[in-house]
């Protein structure tokens, strides 16, 4: 299991182990890593070897995060108004993968609704970090990343509002991959913010992503914002063919002189991040720095706040309790609703339904809803007007390593490091494909480097992801590994 | 009313469209007996779904939009109106703020052989709720009705009374169905309006107050009568202070309305753009391809019915007022039948015979090819007039063609040598009776008429044998 | 605009149908602060209210959209089988009192 597709593959196709043996070892795994790390939600106990084929994905197990529909299991979106929930239809994306003889073992846990960046917001409990079970997974897709890094699968599904998938892989040191919004099939998904939500993977390499996502992409007749993607595909385009290739940094977010009073911690990224950067050049990368506005990069995080609690709260608003989920009790059916949510829903989430509702009030909608979309399309213009010159946009992934559990808070903060904090944001104001890769070790724990591309252009920010992914040399990374 | 006062009304007609599929999933757009049973995941509202768009829809919606003189969107896109109701399993109904599929039209309608001119604020593409069944302490959902696609059309306040704003939703409901939009069936709920009323004594509007959710023509009236005396009265009384901007109900019973809560309580819907669902272009080869699908509407058959065809203003408006009926009475022009005769039959007899039978003409047994065979024997003088409703019941009551009865015995005598015969021996058996016709008494031509009908037992050819008999006598 | 406060917070929360504890509350005022000064900066990028707002992701229109086709309903078990109250084929619910919609 710990082993990359392909050679999973390879050995069952040689009958080397069979698709019952690598279950029974993903099984054991997921209890191990449950009891270490509180991952999942559901451990498939009973999950059945398909038959394997020519297809890559035969056969090898898969975790899939619990905000996905899955047919006849439960699905959670780790909320308790929802804890009781099975569908009775597949989400488009695990479906495919199904097709593809791919099996799953798991629902891994998520903070509720893929609302929230640690981790810590499952109806099940807090996810703890593989390296160090003091410190948070990094969220939404937290049990997704904790147990690819624990070597469960070679890949487990998430999904991509903020940084959902991204920096969960950072912080567990592997590789998380949203792709262009729309390349794969949001049906199915349970939605936070839908003009941003995407449908990705967590794994242990840059090829595996591309496996996993050729298989679970593709226009969907029921998501009208999926697109065709025939002649995209993700593994055979992968070269290591980068020379000549251009990627720009922004100055202002990891420019040391731009944070006063930088702790060590930062100070060490900070120097990891230029180390990756001589990384890209050795390999033929053109990297560039580029300076932006510094006013619009401090307004990300409240232009994401403001726009993804508003459609959050519209998005979450099917969630009574009437159809499914737990009946509330009450005389009235607003008692009804009423107990439903406020038992059910995080003080996390709440507070957030709260916000998106005053900015979508309508004397609040013009200065804060329709202000903050204003600003998404200057920052999205700003961007692709640079992907113009550029392949990609090469940043740091957060401003250290994964934050310890207590004092974890998930609030908005008033900060420097705010804007390096929340920048992978800007991949899902723009339905960029946006990739983070492991880029070495601070205090032993690792950190990451994120790669953002232009719409559609996955094929090539894979490649050069890909490319410096061989360069640095944490490839297949898994816990335990020490490099200071 | 007392003319002191101007009334000032305003509509929002929601109706249900006639389609396959509902306008956001694929579950059929039918009623049924059955609770849910047209019913997908989507329009349960289960967490993931997402809406898919029906082209037949929006094309439908663009076409009353056209037919209302709108102004078309370059996009076709949706807003999301946010609100917790228990018929709303999404929290949020999927409509259209922004861009409406049309604003700024008009449409020229009749009171009374008056034209007058409504203006429409816009109308837009929606979709409709669940349905809720009260028993004694809690209701029953059932989601058959949601996400059936709606088409609700708001008006600028230009009626100024009930007669008016009756006259306009007749025209509207006549469009729909012309056009096949809608069926327009307000008994079966596919209709249901809001009205705006306030009063005035001079050009200032006065308090505007909603009376939501009535559902058929006939208490659209009662229900603006009712509230313009009822806001007249207070304000007589001197206590206009207490007409609300607030929301009513209309109550069927008691033919009143009751308030039911103050605009002051209204809820912000916290409108905003329907992610899910990518702009679509409105091209125009669309409104082209569209404009040209649409029929002859009401308004111009009846001009053509009146103007070409000479037909009275009663008849021409009974026959548009139901599509069925139009479209009958032109099948039977495209047959060659004499418009004139053809309304005849069809204000008279026919209707009368379908509400007796409380029957559609869908299911009206005598379709226009057949009815010919009647019509073609009467003009050709085969059958009189009296012999051809017979025979026209008869076909009906035993389900067989009418020529059945046409080719055996009771084909007209048109024979004119056997006619004569025939009037000659009643003539001669009848000396006194001619004596006295030819003294003066002339009444008794119908006498003789008589004769020859019971001799040939009502067959004779009425007009020929009236010829003769003039001629003998 | 007015500035928000405790109040506002609750009834907003009540609209939404959910219940705060005090701390819930205090929070969402922290937060709200952080958000007001940021949106105050962006009211005042010149020309920021002539900008289209984004609404979706991609700049991409609907290629077709569906046919009229229809699809076979749910099965009524499927539909009701997470259902915690329901009446033969439908869902019961407390009686609705007033129409709000």
């Amino acid at each position: 299991m710990d082993s990359e597709i392909i050679k999973l593959h390879e050995m069952l196709i040689k009958k080397e182990i069979t698709s019952q043996e690598l279950i029974k070892e993903s099984l054991a795994k997921s209890h191990e890593v449950q009891e270490k790390c509180n991952a999942f939600v559901t451990i498939l106990d009973d999950a059945l070897a398909p038959e394997v084929t020519d297809d890559y994905l035969s056969g090898i197990p898969f975790g899939i995060k619990d905000n996905y529909a899955t047919k006849g299991i439960l699905s959670t979106g780790s909320s308790n108004t929802l804890k009781n929930y099975v569908p009775f239809f597949d989400a488009t994306a695990v479906c495919n993968l199904k097709n593809h003889g791919a099996v799953a073992v798991n629902k891994t846990a998520l903070d509720e609704f893929g609302m929230g960046g640690t981790g810590t917001t499952c109806h099940t409990g807090a996810v703890k970090n593989p390296w160090d079970q003091k410190r948070m997974a990094g969220g939404s897709s937290a049990g997704s990343a904790t147990a690819v890094a624990l070597g469960v699968y070679p890949y487990a599904l998430g999904s991509d509002t903020g940084d959902s998938i991204r920096k969960p892989a950072a912080f567990c040191g592997i590789v998380g991959y949203k792709p262009t919004y729309g390349m794969i099939s949001r049906y199915g998904l349970f939605p936070f913010a839908s003009s941003m939500d995407t449908c990705g993977v967590l794994t242990r390499t840059v090829k595996d992503a591309a496996i996993v996502v050729d298989a679970m992409k593709g226009k969907d007749a029921k998501d009208l914002t999926s697109w065709d993607s025939k002649n995209i595909n993700l593994y055979k385009s992968l070269d290591g063919q980068v020379k000549g290739k251009k990627l720009f940094y922004i100055k202002e977010l990891v420019d040391m002189a731009n944070y006063q009073n930088a702790s060590d911690e930062l100070i060490k990224h900070l120097k990891n991040f230029q180390e990756v950067i001589k990384k890209c050049q050795e390999i033929g990368l053109i990297v560039e720095e580029v300076s932006l506005d510094l006013t619009l990069l401090k307004a990300i995080p409240s232009v994401y706040v403001c726009l993804s609690c508003a459609e959050a709260t519209s998005n979450m608003s099917n969630l009574t309790g009437i159809i499914f989920g737990p009946r509330g009790e009450g005389k009235t059916p607003e008692e009804i609703i009423m107990n439903h949510r406020t038992k059910g829903f995080s003080p996390l989430i709440k507070r957030r339904f709260v916000i998106g509702s005053y900015v979508l009030q309508k004397e609040n909608q013009e200065r804060y809803f329709l202000n903050a979309a204003r600003l998404r399309r200057i920052i999205v213009d700003k961007i692709k007007e640079l992907f113009k010159t550029y392949d990609g946009l090469i940043l740091p992934v957060s401003t250290g390593v994964a934050p310890y559990l207590d004092g974890s808070k998930d609030e908005l903060v008033k900060d420097d490091t705010a804007p390096l904090e929340e920048h992978l944001q800007i991949a899902n104001f723009g339905g960029f494909p946006s990739i983070t890769i492991p880029s070495g070790h601070i205090f032993s724990l690792p950190v990451g480097v994120n790669i953002t591309g232009n719409c559609y252009d996955d094929a090539n920010v894979l490649n050069i992801a890909y490319a410096l992914e061989k360069s640095l040399g944490f490839k297949n990374l898994k816990q335990g590994g020490k490099h200071e | 009313m007392n003319n002191k006062y101007q009334a000032t009304i305003g509509l929002e007609m929601h109706c249900e469209m006639k389609s396959n599929a509902k306008v956001f999933s694929h579950a059929k757009n039918a009623f049924s007996n059955l609770a849910n049973s047209n019913i997908s995941a989507i329009d349960l509202a289960f967490p993931g779904i997402l809406p898919t768009l029906n082209k037949e829809c929006v094309k439908k919606a663009l076409e009353m939009s056209i037919i209302l003189n709108c102004k078309q969107p370059k996009y076709i896109y949706f807003d999301r109106k946010n609100y917790y109701y228990p018929d709303l399993p999404k929290g949020y109904q999927i409509t259209q703020m922004h861009e409406p599929v049309g604003v700024d039209g008009f449409l020229e309608y009749d009171v009374n052989g008056e034209v007058h001119k409504a203006l429409i604020h816009d109308i837009h593409l929606e979709e409709d709720s669940a349905s809720l069944d009260h028993y004694s302490d809690y209701s029953l959902i059932n989601y058959n009705r949601a996400g059936v696609p709606l088409l609700e059309l708001v008006t600028e306040p230009c009626f100024h009374n009930a007669d008016e704003a009756i006259a306009f939703l007749e025209e509207v409901k006549r469009i729909y169905e012309y056009t096949d939009i809608s069926e327009a069936d307000s008994k079966k709920g596919q209709i249901r309006c809001d009205v705006n009323v306030s009063i005035s004594e001079d050009d200032t509007l006065g308090t505007k107050v909603e009376i939501k959710n009535v559902n058929s023509f006939g208490n659209v009236y009662e229900a603006i009568n009712y509230e313009i005396k009822r806001q007249i009265d207070l304000k007589e009384a001197g206590r206009y202070q207490e007409v609300e901007q607030e929301t009513r109900r209309f109550d069927e019973e008691t033919g009143t309305t009751i308030r039911m809560r103050s605009k002051v309580d209204a809820i912000d819907y916290k409108y905003f753009v329907e992610p899910n669902i990518p702009k679509y272009k409105v091209t125009d080869e669309l409104i082209k391809e569209i404009k040209a699908r649409i029929p002859t509407l009401p308004k111009e058959r009846k001009a053509k019915y009146l103007n070409e065809y000479h037909l009275s203003l009663y008849d021409t408006n009974i026959i548009i007022k139901n599509k069925d009926y139009a479209d009958y009475f032109e099948e039977c022009l495209a047959l060659k039948l004499p418009p004139k005769t053809v309304a005849n039959w069809l204000t008279g007899v026919i209707i009368s015979y379908l509400n007796k039978e409380i029957i559609t003409l869908k299911e009206f047994y005598l379709t226009p090819k057949l009815l010919k065979q009647i019509i073609d024997k009467v003009e050709d003088k085969t059958i009189s007039i009296k012999q051809a409703k017979e025979i026209f019941l008869k076909s009906l009551e035993e389900r067989k063609e009418p020529i059945t009865y046409i080719n055996s015995d009771n084909k007209q005598i048109s024979d004119k040598e056997y006619l004569l015969n025939i009037i000659m021996t009643i003539l001669a058996n009848n000396e006194a009776q001619v004596a006295a016709y030819h003294a003066g008494k002339t009444n008794l031509f119908d006498f003789f008429v008589g004769q020859v009908m019971k001799e040939t037992k009502g067959k004779a050819n009425p007009v020929l044998t009236k010829e003769i008999l003039q001629e003998k006598l | 605009m007015g500035k928000i406060t405790k109040e506002l917070v609750d009834d907003y929360a009540k609209k939404l149908l959910i219940g705060l504890t005090k701390e819930e509350n205090d929070l969402v005022l922290k937060e709200f602060d952080i958000i007001t000064e940021q949106m105050e900066l962006i009211a005042n990028i010149p020309g920021i209210e002539k900008i289209e707002p984004m609404t979706h992701a991609l700049d991409r229109y609907l290629d077709d959209l569906d046919d009229d086709y229809v699809e076979e309903a749910i099965e009524i078990n499927e539909a009701l089988s997470n259902c915690q109250s329901y009446v033969d084929r439908e869902v019961k619910v407390p009686k609705v009192v007033e129409n709000n919609g």
